[in-house]
This record gives C-alpha cells, structure tokens and sequence, in this order.
C-alpha cells in the first residue's frame, strides 16, 4: 500500500470535509454517502479508493464473461487473475471518472486473445465477418406471428443450460458480441473498443450472433416438445 | 417513409432493443411497435432473448479465485 496509508492518515473530520480539498469534491460526485455521520464508513474516504476497493467488484462480472471466452472453469480463472494483475500494473493509467468497467473488459478482452486465442481453434478474423450480410437475416420476416408469440415463451422458458449451450457452440466472435451488449450493455462503440472492430463490424456480429442463438435455442425449444408451431394456449387466462 | 412502417422498425429494432437509436428515431420505432402487432411480437421475442441470455449468464466468482487475485495484489504491492 504505497500511498494510501498518508491520505487516510490525514484524512479531516467529516463535518469539515466538503470544502478541504478537490479530491473531496470528486469523491462526493461518485460516492456522497457517508459525509453526513461522523463514523462515515471508508467507503466515502474523500480520496481515491484503493484499486482493490474499486476494481475487486468487477470480479463476478469478469469470471462470467471470461467463461463464455474461455469454455472452461480452470482458464476463466487463470485469464481473470491474469486481468486483474495487469490491471493492477497499469493502474496508474486508468482516469478516475472514466469508464472502470469498460477498461477492465477491455484488458480481459486483451488478454484473452493474446494469451488463449492463440492456442484455441478459432482465428482471429472468422471468414464469416466478411459477409456483409447484416440485413440478411431474410427467414425472420417469414416466420408467423402465431409462431413468434410461441417462440418467446419457448425461449423464456428454456432452462439456463440450453442457453449457455447455444451460447458456447456460435462463434466466438459472435458470442462476445452478444455477451457485451446483452448482459453487459454495452454501447456498440464501447464494444467496438473492447474488440477493436469498427462499429459496423459490431453490429453485424451482433445482429449474427443473435440470429444464430434464437435459431438454436428455438429449436432446443422444440426438441423438449415445446414446439413453435403449436398453436399457442387461448383464453387459459 | 411509405410503407405502413414494419421495414424501418424491423431494421431498427436491434439497435433499438440496446438502445443505440436517437431519442427521435426510438419514439418512432416505439410509437409503432404500439400499433403494429407484427412488429411488437418480433420485438417481444428480442427481449425475451436478452433476458434468457441474462440470465443464463450469472456467475459467481469462486472463493478461490479471489483469494488468489487479493494474494497476487498484495504481492506486486509489497514490492
């Protein structure tokens, strides 16, 4: 702990606290809690927390996105320490105020493809990037409007292990894409920038990526004898 | 705009399901959605896909590997 100890060593009492210093204001944008007791937690310290305060809750998040890179338990942990040791290293380059998130995503991304790609199957540029196909999903439009309604329940109802499976057999890519705007929301220019792809890129594999799902968990669906093309349930309620 | 409106909403549902439309362009497309039951279906579908992804997607981290990660930092830090 090489700068904290001074700082919180100096740190004023809390009633005198908003107007002593600009890293007060700063912390009051971001976390105002606390100033208002006089046995404020240290979470609302005044100055800027700690990495491990700031970057450790970030973990399930990561853990989560690095098994749908990496397939399996024993490399999403690797790859995650790994993150976060990086992270710890380049930690004075982070800008408070920025988007923490997003940077570490981009770093596990990073490392991911530096690290485990590269003794994993797929290449970097799958050749199905290529096809400028992003308004081809054509089939989607065809299908009946009694069927979609059976096919959003189908899909709601599907247990979570189909949809990891699905998720795990489209490329990875693709997956990614879908994993970042899905569960993670990002912005399709923050995806851009954890993946390093122009936007349009972006967005054709998560147009793709999700074409792909639905098709694949719908017919999950329908092997589990909940067929899209029953006719759905009428005046049950 | 002289269709009934389905080809832009169908175009625009995907970048309006994650929110990417212009205020503007997204009170279209929702405006829309409210009177065509084609297209709210389709949209329907979208959102159920994200939320199965959801939460199909949860996960907690192992103990373990946030006792390795603290140790790792402690270690660079003590250095």
């Amino acid at each position: 702990m090489p700068v904290a100890p001074a700082l919180l060593a100096e740190r004023p009492a809390p009633a005198a606290g908003r107007s002593w210093s600009p890293a007060v204001e700063l912390a009051a944008m971001t976390d105002d809690s606390g100033f208002s007791s006089d046995n404020a937690p240290t979470a609302a310290e005044p100055v800027e927390r700690p990495f491990e305060e700031q970057a450790l809750p970030f973990m399930d998040q990561l853990y989560a996105a690095a098994l749908r890179m990496t397939r399996n338990p024993s490399d999403a942990q690797d790859l995650v320490q790994e993150t976060f040791v990086k992270a710890f290293a380049a930690w004075s380059q982070f800008r408070q105020g920025t988007n923490l998130k997003a940077w570490l995503y981009r770093i596990l991304t990073n490392t991911f493809i530096n690290s485990y790609r590269k003794k994993q199957r797929e290449p970097f540029q799958t050749p199905i990037d290529d096809l400028e196909d992003w308004q081809l999903g054509g089939a989607e439009s065809t299908t009946a409007r009694a069927a979609r309604s059976a096919e959003a329940e189908a899909i709601d109802h599907l247990p979570d292990s189909d949809v990891k499976s699905a998720l795990q057999s489209i490329p990875e890519d693709f997956r990614m894409a879908v994993y970042f705007a899905d569960v993670e929301g990002f912005s399709y220019q923050e995806i851009a920038d954890i993946m390093k792809t122009p936007i349009g890129t972006v967005m054709s594999r998560l147009h793709r990526g999700r074409r792909m799902l639905r098709d694949l968990l719908t017919d999950y669906a329908r092997d589990r004898g909940r067929a899209t093309d029953t006719p759905p349930a009428r005046s049950t309620r | 705009m002289t269709d009934c409106g389905c080809d832009k909403a169908k175009k625009d549902l995907e970048e309006y399901l994650h929110n990417e439309l212009q205020a503007e362009d997204a009170a279209d497309i929702r405006e829309h959605l409210e009177n065509c039951p084609d297209c709210s279906e389709e949209h329907q579908v979208g959102v159920v896909l994200i939320e199965a992804v959801q939460r199909a997607c949860r996960e907690t981290a192992p103990e373990e590997l946030r006792v390795q990660v603290l140790s790792r930092i402690r270690e660079l830090q003590s250095h």
